[in-house]
């Protein structure tokens, strides 16, 4: 085995501290007055806090977790407030925190990634919707929609319909946002409905600035607490007979309360036009994209439109008293289904108007509406609904954009190359698909169930390895019915972060109760890294105190599994041999391998500021890297082909009489000895070196390379 | 009043958000309307990703609604950190050449697509430069990937410094350079690059482009042969020829090179110039083909050491530790054999199942002087490389392949080239060296035999050995080779009984 690089340090010592939001946290003490700036989701954060919330949570996942970890750097200022903070460790029980606002006046706001963690959170979300709420409930939900997005493509609408939860879809602004998530607080109250606001991907990180006020303390919280708890009520459980009651409410009381809410309030922005026999009805969050369409077209400011910062519940009279006298009105509303459509042709088909309603006809079923759809769906509703508008300027100026990207891309021939996201440089779960890569050498193809988290990565080039993905902590629980009926045994793969959320249950629990004969590997880097590198269960550096609150291995002991391996992930032709054992075992029960390996970015965070103040001071430091001997490789590729490092590159052949290019490793190594390790345990080349270089060398180094340098120097061909 | 609107293309690491950070707080220093937002995902773990600000011009109200998304032709400048994401937003029909200022870095990361192709797998550049030079209204084009490193500091720092010089945005460069001191993360290095990219942008500053120089190899006493090969051959391959006899000479020595001559005179002898320039090549090449003396030879020649400490930047005073990685097995050991010892041994690893499966492990630290010295009595072994197995077994492959040039030269000088070509599959060690044998070999018996017996037309045959070769370098389980292979068995006729 070779040596490997710097020492790494135990799961249960690894933290982040690089990571800092020094400014955010700057940013949420901003008082009466002062200007705030930032992104979108940083506003939400002062809004809650402006709207003296008691208690915060979620679970990470891009776009949101930024809410809760600025806050999680926040300590001192929730303690000045006594706001509770509660990194939850999955989105149900986040939901579940919100049921602190059944029974007592409390605010609360809790985050999570939409569609996903909604799914996740769904059976408390219906048990917390059913009795409602006392004090106001925000659920801030990251819809995870459209470019950039790495979830299944699903409206969280679908839930706030079912569940009866109002749900915001604020104008991309941040004085509309900030607005917004304040009027959710008392729409809330004022109809004892927990409410949600999805923002998308663009609108979490849009830059802007609005008129800041002082945070509030909350009435009840950490630093003001109950003597006694709330009187007993069986109104307020979720149990029959109150169930029956509840749907009721729901329909009779709290949808109505809700609906005037919203015009008493104005939550729903109508932008004037002259035009008043059209009209288009718009979500929030899809505004700016209509706008500067309109303005594309060069009728912006002439058509009336309804800005749908709450689109659910819609407001009946609202929309029947903007339809009214129309000749067609354009509904404007990403994703399917039509939901917001379905229910303006009901208010409009009850009430006899005749206005007619355009949507999904002219605009796109499925996928994101960028500048480009809804462009086009304005044209096409123009067309039909009002063609003493003229738009053959407009019309021509599209569709020479139209033509000038086919010419681009006959120019370019064809598709160009993907630059799909991978493994970072040194990443400790790449050694672990090189490993299973080389074991499919030997057994040929196996039954591999991937997961949510960095490792997904592998379903990728140049891996390829993985045949389904059920969601997060799911891969062993997928594999329940594959490996029965497969002559080779099923490895699924799966994160500390996965197996905290849902694989210890899901997976583990129900492979061991149902007796599986599974392989299981368990990424233990320390981090739900995919997400920004949060803390999980396994990580110390929880920001309370340094200490783990729960070990991985510990807990699958104490849950009975019996094949248990902790390899570290560097180390391929180990990680080979575990898994080989694995896969042919005579033990039938659960095999699980932790892979350990601390999550490189967080790693190289750490130490680089400690490396280079030991350099600042003068002391001996190695640094390692690796290379490749350009006069000995050949130009085959098999060790990109197998490893697929950022760091390991190609470069033109410096050999005359070669042409192809060959390997090279490039200045981003950070010297984590898989080329090394990846040539040896597939017997690939002799053309890998590692490198040490000493920095800072003391005398007796200097001495040594001298005289060697000399001899060697003197022996060379 | 319209917003410049500025598309950002980058690779997960180079920046990009920091970058729209220093664009976003230079416009509000200057109390202009500005917008950005950003779609990062999981883009930080190396994929491509983009970003997109707008910023109005001075006097416009600050609560105009600015849009989110970039549309088709409506791009004033577009920033690209490296080529390709350039060529992406040239794709995807925001940079348009009635409107948009192209600013991008010349310099190419190859996609992960491009880098795992078994030969050369890149994207054409030059379709790259075209569409950039054709789609775009300005371009303001140079290595930024280079600069950065000239300056210090990092790609973005770069890329906003040459923004900066475009004078596409209404800012000053005060107001840029204000943003990364305000910013405060290192500074230093940020305003040095910052410099660099506008010294670029406003062409104040010129650029070596860098250059990928062949070495050749350095041998004396070889002047002798060079004369002859000038006397002989066609200047036209004389570069290769020349290179070629050095090679052989360090490879093994002067007779060898001349062996290298003698084997050329039978291809000169077609008359030829291009087919022997490329025999020429890859003949050299196959010549001095790898085996752990020659590993050993390039491990120790004297140019090494000078080499790998530019490679990993190790700076005048810092002492050097290399380690190399061995792993030879029983067919390496058996290689440098005699053939009939050679031939026991692997008869002994078939029985015993330990062929291919038996490997020695070796860390080798070539900084030491044992080490070195290990290395160094493996290298002196070439003058016993005549009498090993390896150089009677590639002995043997090289006259068939010369042989198979030879016959097929009269036929057609198109198929005879392709055969030559086709030498480019046998490299590396081990089980690559392996597969890259096998599938020469099956080309060679499938294919050009055949086609040579007169069971294909030369043309169809030149074209068949091509797709073959094509094939060969698709994918490393040969799977495409086999299905062309295929295709080609069903068009030529079937070998007549009489043959044998």
């Amino acid at each position: 085995m070779l040596d490997q690089p710097a020492a790494q340090l135990p799961v249960s010592q690894r933290t982040n501290p690089e990571r800092s939001f020094t400014e955010e946290v700057r940013a949420l003490r901003l008082g009466d007055g002062e200007i705030f700036r930032g992104e979108g989701i940083l506003a939400v954060t002062k809004a809650i806090l402006q709207s003296g919330v008691a208690y915060v949570g979620g679970y990470q996942g891009a776009p949101v977790s930024h809410l809760v970890d600025v806050l999680v750097e926040s300590q001192d200022l929730l303690d000045e407030l006594g706001v509770h903070l509660e990194t939850c460790t999955n989105e149900s029980s986040a939901a579940a925190l919100l049921g602190a606002s059944i029974n007592y006046p409390m605010r609360g706001c809790v985050t999570w990634k939409s569609i996903v963690g909604t799914n996740v959170a769904a059976d408390a979300l219906s048990n917390l919707a059913s009795p409602g709420v006392i004090g106001g409930a925000l659920i801030v939900v990251g819809e995870d929609y459209g470019e950039g997005a790495s979830v299944i493509q699903e409206r969280t609408q679908a839930y706030a319909l079912k569940s009866s939860v109002w749900l915001m879809d604020p104008r991309p602004s941040l004085p509309t946002i900030v607005r917004c998530t304040e009027k959710a607080f008392e729409l809330s109250e004022a109809t004892n409905t927990p409410v949600m606001m999805e923002l998308r991907i663009r609108a979490c990180h849009v830059t802007g600035e609005f008129v800041a006020r002082d945070n509030v303390p909350p009435a009840i919280s950490r630093n003001h607490r109950l003597a006694e708890p709330a009187a007993h009520n069986y109104d307020r459980i979720s149990h029959p007979p109150s169930t029956y009651a509840h749907e009721k409410i729901k329909v009779e009381v709290r949808q109505p309360a809700a609906e005037r809410f919203i015009v008493e309030h104005g939550l729903n922005e109508h932008l004037s036009g002259e035009r008043s026999d059209l009209g288009i009805i718009v979500q929030g969050g899809i505004t700016n994209v209509l706008v500067r369409g309109l303005d594309r077209l060069e009728v912006e400011g002439k058509i009336p439109t309804l800005v749908l910062n709450v689109t659910h519940p819609l407001a009946p009279d609202q929309i029947a008293d903007f339809c009214k006298g129309k000749r067609a009105v354009l509904i404007v509303e990403e994703g399917a289904p039509d939901y917001i459509e379905q229910a303006i042709h009901v208010i409009l088909r009850k009430r006899d108007i005749d206005t007619k309603v355009y949507g999904k006809d002219v605009l796109s079923m499925a996928g994101e509406y960028t500048a480009e759809v809804v462009t086009e769906g304005l044209l096409k509703f123009f067309a039909q609904s009002a063609n003493d508008i003229d738009l053959s300027g407009p019309r021509e100026r599209f569709e020479a954009a139209r033509a000038g990207r086919a010419e681009a891309q006959r120019l370019l021939g064809g598709p160009l190359p993907l630059r799909p996201p991978g493994f970072c440089v040194g990443c400790p779960e790449r050694p672990v698909f090189s490993a299973i890569k080389l074991l499919e050498r030997e057994v040929g193809k196996v039954h591999i169930s991937s997961d949510i988290g960095c490792h997904s990565f592998a379903t990728l080039a140049p891996f390829n390895l993985g045949n389904s993905i059920l969601g997060f902590g799911m891969s062993l629980a997928a594999a329940g019915a594959v490996a029965p009926v497969m002559q080779k045994r099923t490895i699924s793969v799966m994160g500390d972060g996965g197996f905290w959320h849902n694989g210890l249950l899901s997976g583990v629990a129900s492979s061991m109760f149902n007796r599986g004969d599974r392989v299981l590997v368990i990424m233990q880097n320390g981090y739900t890294s995919a997400t920004g590198a949060q803390f999980i269960p396994n990580t110390s550096g929880n920001r309370r105190d340094g200490e783990t609150t729960s070990d991985i291995a510990a807990t699958l002991k104490a849950m009975g599994v019996g094949w248990l391996r902790t390899i570290r992930t560097y180390n391929v032709g180990t990680m080979l041999k575990t898994l080989r054992e694995a896969m042919s075992t005579d033990d039938k029960g659960l095999k699980v391998i932790v892979a350990d390996g601390e999550c490189q970015l967080a790693r190289q965070r750490r130490i680089r500021p400690q490396v280079a103040a030991q350099l600042k001071r003068g002391e001996r430091v190695v640094r390692t890297r690796y290379g490749v001997d350009d006069e000995v490789c050949t130009g085959d590729h098999s060790c990109i082909r197998l490893s697929g490092c950022p760091s390991l590159v190609v470069k033109p052949s410096p050999d005359p009489l070669r042409s192809d290019p060959v390997a090279s490793v490039n200045n981003g190594c950070v010297g984590c000895g898989l080329c090394g390790e990846v040539a040896d345990a597939a017997v690939l080349c002799p053309s890998f070196y590692k490198a040490d270089i000493v920095q800072n060398a003391t005398w007796w180094d200097r001495l040594k390379w001298r005289v060697r340098s000399k001899v060697i120097g003197a022996m060379a061909c | 009043m319209k917003p410049v609107t500025i598309l950002i293309g980058a690779l997960g690491g180079d920046g990009g958000g920091v970058l729209c950070d220093w664009i976003v707080s230079a416009a509000q220093s200057r109390g202009l309307a500005v917008q950005a937002t950003q779609i990062p995902g999981v883009a930080q773990r190396t994929g491509a990703t983009t970003y997109y600000v707008e910023v109005m011009p001075a006097g416009a109200a600050t609560s105009s609604v600015l849009a989110l998304n970039p549309a088709m032709g409506e791009v004033d400048v577009a920033l690209a950190t490296e080529l390709l994401e350039a060529g992406r937003m040239i794709f995807n029909g925001f940079v348009t050449p009635d409107r948009t200022t192209l600013i991008a870095s010349t310099h190419r990361v190859l996609a992960i697509g491009e880098r795992m192709a078994m030969g050369d797998g890149s994207f054409d550049v030059g379709k790259l430069l075209r569409a950039v030079k054709e789609r775009s209204r300005e371009q303001i084009l140079f290595d930024m990937d280079q600069a950065a490193e000239e300056s210090g500091g990092v790609i973005n720092a770069v890329l906003l410094g040459a923004l900066a010089g475009s004078g596409k945005l209404p800012i000053p460069d005060s107001a840029f350079e204000a943003a990364i001191r305000h910013a405060g993360k290192s500074v230093d290095t940020n305003l040095a690059a910052f410099a660099f990219g506008r010294g670029h942008a406003r062409g104040e500053l010129e650029q070596a482009v860098r250059e990928h120089r062949k070495r050749q190899t350095a041998v004396q006493g070889v002047e002798d042969l060079i004369e002859r090969a000038r006397r002989t051959y066609p200047a036209t391959s004389l570069d290769v020829v020349e290179e070629g006899i050095r090679r052989l000479t360090a490879y093994q020595d002067r007779s060898y090179a001349a062996l290298y001559l003698d084997r050329l005179d039978t291809i000169q002898a077609l008359g030829a110039a291009d087919l022997l320039r490329e025999v020429a090549r890859h003949l050299a090449v196959r010549m001095s083909f790898e085996d752990v003396i020659r590993v050993a030879q390039a491990k120790t020649s004297a140019e090494r050491m000078a080499r790998v400490r530019a490679e990993v930047r190790a700076k005048e005073q810092e002492p050097l530790e290399i380690t190399e990685h061995f792993k030879p097995g029983i067919e390496e050991i058996a290689a440098v054999l005699p053939p009939a010892l050679a031939q026991r041994l692997l008869a002994w690893g078939e029985r015993s199942g330990s062929l291919g499966k038996t490997y020695f492990s070796m860390h080798v630290r070539t900084t030491t002087i044992l080490g070195f010295a290990r290395l160094r009595l493996v290298a002196g072994l070439r003058w016993w490389r005549p009498r090993t197995s390896r150089y009677v077994e590639e002995r043997s492959e090289i006259e068939r392949w010369l042989g198979q040039i030879r016959d097929a030269a009269p036929l057609s000088l198109d198929f005879a080239r392709e055969i030559a070509e086709s030498a480019r599959l046998i490299k590396g060690y081990g089980d690559t060296h392996r597969r890259g044998l096998d599938n020469y070999r099956r080309i060679a018996d499938e294919v050009i035999a055949p086609a040579l017996a007169g069971r294909m037309t030369p043309r169809a045959a030149a074209d068949a050995v091509a797709s073959a070769r094509v094939a060969a370098l698709a994918d490393p389980e040969g799977q495409s080779l086999s299905k062309t292979l295929a295709a080609i068995a069903a068009a030529t006729p079937p070998m007549r009984q009489a043959a044998e």
